[in-house]
């Protein structure tokens, strides 16, 4: 129980919003992982490794299927990286038959995100949606 | 040569088998001279195999390296690609930004903070040159009844369609601002009271001819206007506060006219000293 336990808490990635950075919640469990708000972290590395290794221990489990669901506005330069190198394992991942699949959802009254969602999705094969939210 | 080889390799075989020269000196010559051959060849063979497999070995690393290169080239294209658009949706938020903080969004002018930047501007700059500039405080007269009377929409108009006229009316390098409500503030900059009051008419005038549909034709729009001036080393809220008790004495005579401040400070003396 209490070894499953630590487990489950392992395999979890919660973190709330800051000014500079988003809020991040990673569910090993449900395969979700979901990522909200501004990203201009002072040390992008340090912010987005443990969420790039987790999206790639996840995805080392057999039929392992992952969804993500991104709110996400600004972005600098190494966060940019950051999520292509997240969708590069997605796309490794989809490669070997894991479900995978992004939702990257945009304020209505804002669809200049969507036109950066789209510049995102460009080259990745598996299920991505860049969807309005209302405003 | 190749090809005259295998000839000479089964010529030597036979003359080697032959019994007949079995002993010769010669014989015993030419086999160690080909079996010398033999081994030189075999290993010019492995030579050239184990330099191909080099070479082989090299060139999938060369293959391997340069798909590696052209993957994150294209990768780097596409971050400062993104990058890019990022930096430029920054760059207009910060346009519409700046643009919220120093308008008025119904009117299009400039709001009271931008205003007061420039009144200290231009306070500093009289200063500095020994000069004066004037200001025009401006109520629209029975506002309150027009948003009462024809709707708050028939209210709006009314403001956008005076801003506008404000601003037709007023010369470029002349600051106009909503201050309030149905305030607007007016910032000449090198304008003494007689430059001052010339304008504050052709003010009155413009926007005594305006109407909107929602009101009907016998209902006049009209302004009371404050006029005041600063003068170096005034104190600007001082010349602020000048230009609202003119403003208030225009309402008081009437409205739908001009006061200045400075016929209020001559008589203000006489009213204390009696």
């Amino acid at each position: 129980m209490t070894s499953l336990h630590v487990l489950q808490t392992m395999s979890k990635i919660e973190l709330s919003a800051t000014t500079s950075t988003p809020a991040v919640t990673a569910d090993a469990q449900t395969g979700n992982l979901e990522m909200r708000g501004d990203s201009y972290p002072e040390n992008s590395f340090e912010f987005f490794a443990p969420i790039v290794e987790w999206v790639q221990d996840h995805l080392k489990t057999p039929n392992a299927s992952l969804d993500v669901a991104l709110h996400l506005l600004y972005l600098n330069t190494s966060s940019v990286r950051a999520m292509m190198d997240i969708f590069e394992l997605l796309e490794d991942a989809h490669k070997s038959s894991h479900a995978v699949a992004v939702q990257w959802f945009y304020d209505e009254d804002n669809d200049r995100i969507a036109e950066l969602a789209k510049e995102f999705k460009e080259d990745c094969t598996f299920p991505f949606d860049i969807l309005p939210t209302p405003a | 040569m190749r090809d005259t080889l295998p000839n000479l390799d089964l010529e030597i075989d036979e003359i080697l088998a032959d019994p007949q020269y079995e002993g010769h000196p010669l014989r015993a010559a030419l086999e160690q001279l080909y079996q010398r051959q033999q081994d030189q060849i075999g290993q010019l063979e492995r030579l050239t195999s184990i330099s191909d497999g080099y070479q082989s070995v090299l060139n999938k690393r060369y293959q391997t390296l340069t798909e590696r290169y052209q993957k994150q080239l294209r990768q780097l294209q596409k971050i400062v690609k993104i990058s890019d658009h990022y930096q430029q949706m920054l760059q207009d938020l910060n346009e519409t930004l700046r643009i919220a903080s120093t308008q008025d969004p119904l009117t299009g002018l400039f709001n009271r903070r931008l205003m007061l930047d420039r009144l200290e501007n231009e306070a500093a700059l009289t200063n500095r040159r020994n000069n004066v500039f004037s200001v025009l405080m401006i109520d629209v007269d029975h506002f309150k009844n027009v948003n009462d009377t024809w709707g708050h929409n028939a209210g709006d108009k009314a403001l956008i369609l005076i801003a506008s006229t404000l601003k037709i009316a007023l010369r470029s390098s002349d600051v106009c601002a909503r201050w309030g409500g149905e305030e607007f503030l007016i910032l000449l900059p090198d304008t003494g009271e007689t430059g001052g009051l010339e304008i504050a008419n052709r003010l009155l005038t413009a926007i005594r001819g305006l109407r909107i549909p929602e009101m009907p034709a016998c209902q006049n729009l009209t302004v009371s206007i404050g006029l005041a001036q600063y003068r170096r080393g005034d104190k600007l809220d001082e010349t602020l506060k000048d230009s609202d008790r003119a403003l208030y004495a225009a309402k008081a005579r009437g409205r739908d006219c001009i006061v200045k401040a400075l016929e209020l400070s001559s008589i203000e003396p006489t009213v204390k000293a009696m």
